[in-house]
């Protein structure tokens, strides 16, 4: 099934209507000039295990890229939420910190993370994919490579 | 030539050291040392939380009184007693070193420990849950995490195992549930008595052939021990022991409910609603023992527990249903536990 916006590879859904980092699967979506809400991608949720705890920085936390703003526990593994982006953590979203599920079932929608201020630079967003043929394409390549080391089921 | 695995045995440790010793060692490695498989005994009984868990599962009033400290790890699980009779173990690698699959980079780093406990005569094994059991019997508790850059599975050798203590610390506030969870606990947690230092010796060659390593007697980088510092405050912080931000609250107070985990699939659960209370064990998402309690029971209790027994969780409100309003009640309450998060 095709929708506008979205597109559906290898059984994995994905939205084309915001940028993603490539190595943590984190996706980010830009709701104003100078905010954006960050989420995961359901590759990256695939890739946690069934997921248990979800914790976040404090709201004014600063951001920095590669750095953690917070924390999901799957199977007694507990490991970082890496930051796309800099700026400061202007919201969490309660309801998937009461319920690490709703990440899984929506991780598009009511399973967004945090929401940021970004830096005024803006010049990070540039580094995420944005082009929906770029974004397909390594969403792609990537389910393909993880399936063929067995790092997500066939 | 193969890259070296330290192997650092930091032998009888305060219980603060004994978390923040391997702690530091997942800095170093995380700045560049080599990995490290590292060994402690704590030599005095604590507490220990998981990253996520909440000071709330633990009696801190009973831990206060008895000079139990209570902990808070960087890696994942639940609240556990720790005491000199078990050795704790840590392997540490850098995270690029272990699948991004969680569940594959803890089967790798638990599957040589699986083969060290059958080395030294425990025909262990690892279940579909991950967890080192004998049987259906738990005998190695553990928790992963990644810390920075480094990823770190810890475990423990539980040479004896206080199980009536194990469950003291825990804040399990009706006495029915405290019960079961002790009794699934002296069922499906078990020590193994086996010689410390054939297990190190043991470990040590299983963790060397899974990771391709060259296993060198090790010491702790001038990193690691900077971190160790570090460490040691931040362990004995209130804001550190507090843990992240908690869960957002439920929406009542009422009703009240208590779950603990003995082991994966095995659970004992209790709730209140209503005037209505059930206190149950749950094996493997069966009712293996429950008590109920309401008024409007009157004769029927011991009818309608032996009717749950066995039942899958799905099974247990049509059962209650039976027994008329103080049957809803008490499924209210089954249900008030979450039983459908087990």
């Amino acid at each position: 099934m095709e929708m506008a916006g979205w597109a559906f590879v290898a059984g994995f859904p994905l939205a084309l209507d915001r940028r993603y980092e490539a190595e943590t699967h984190m996706w980010v979506l830009v709701t104003e000039p100078g905010r954006a809400r960050i989420g995961m991608d359901p590759v990256g949720i695939e890739t946690s295990g069934t997921l248990a705890q979800l914790s976040f920085a404090p709201v004014g936390t600063e951001l920095a890229v590669g750095r953690p703003f917070g924390q999901l526990e799957a199977a007694k593994f507990v490991g970082p939420l890496v930051s796309p982006v800099s700026g400061v953590v202007l919201g969490v979203n309660d309801a998937v910190a009461a319920n690490a599920g709703l990440a899984e079932r929506d991780p598009y929608g009511a399973g967004w993370l945090i929401e940021a201020g970004l830096d005024e630079s803006g010049g990070e967003l540039a580094g995420l994919l944005a082009d929906p043929a770029e974004i397909t394409a390594w969403f792609t390549t990537k389910i393909a490579r993880y399936r063929l080391e067995g790092v997500i089921a066939q | 030539m193969s890259e070296p695995l330290r192997v650092i045995d930091f032998g009888c440790c305060p219980p603060l050291r004994s978390q923040t010793l391997w702690h530091a060692i997942g800095y170093g490695v995380s700045a560049g040392a080599p990995a490290a498989l590292s060994f402690v005994r704590p030599a005095a009984p604590y507490v220990c939380v998981g990253y996520h868990r909440g000071l709330d599962e633990v009696d801190l009033e009973y831990c206060r009184e008895h000079g139990l400290p209570v902990l808070r790890r960087m890696v994942g699980g639940g609240p556990v007693y720790l005491d000199a009779d078990q050795l704790l173990f840590q392997i540490c690698l850098p995270a690029g070193a272990v699948s991004p699959a969680r569940q594959q980079a803890l089967h790798l780093l638990l599957e040589p420990a699986v083969a060290a406990f059958r080395a030294v005569g425990v025909p262990a094994g690892l279940d579909e849950d991950l967890e080192i059991c004998l049987g259906d019997t738990k005998v190695c508790g553990h928790g992963a995490g990644q810390i920075r850059d480094a990823v770190v599975v810890c475990g423990n050798l539980i040479e004896q195992f206080d199980h009536a203590r194990a469950v003291r610390v825990l804040a399990i506030a009706d006495p029915a549930q405290r019960d079961q969870t002790l009794a699934l606990m002296r069922r499906f947690v078990a020590a193994t008595p086996v010689d410390p230092v054939a297990f190190r010796a043991a470990m040590t060659t299983a963790y060397a052939a899974a990771l391709g390593l060259d296993p060198v007697p090790g010491q702790m980088t001038g990193t690691e021990r900077a971190a160790l510092a570090e460490l040691d405050e931040l362990f004995v912080s209130d804001a550190w022991l507090a843990g992240p931000a908690r869960r957002a609250a439920p929406p009542a107070a009422e009703p009240v409910a208590r779950q603990v985990k003995v082991r994966a699939g095995v659970w004992t659960l209790s709730a209140t609603r209503d005037g209505a209370r059930v206190a149950a064990a749950l094996v493997k998402g069966r009712v293996h023992r429950v008590r109920l309690y309401d008024r409007g029971l009157d004769g029927s209790t011991g009818q309608a527990e032996q009717a749950l027994i066995g039942l899958p969780l799905t099974a247990v409100a049509p059962a209650l249903a039976a027994f008329g309003d103080p049957g809803r009640r008490l499924a209210a309450a089954f249900g008030a536990a979450e039983p459908g998060r087990l």
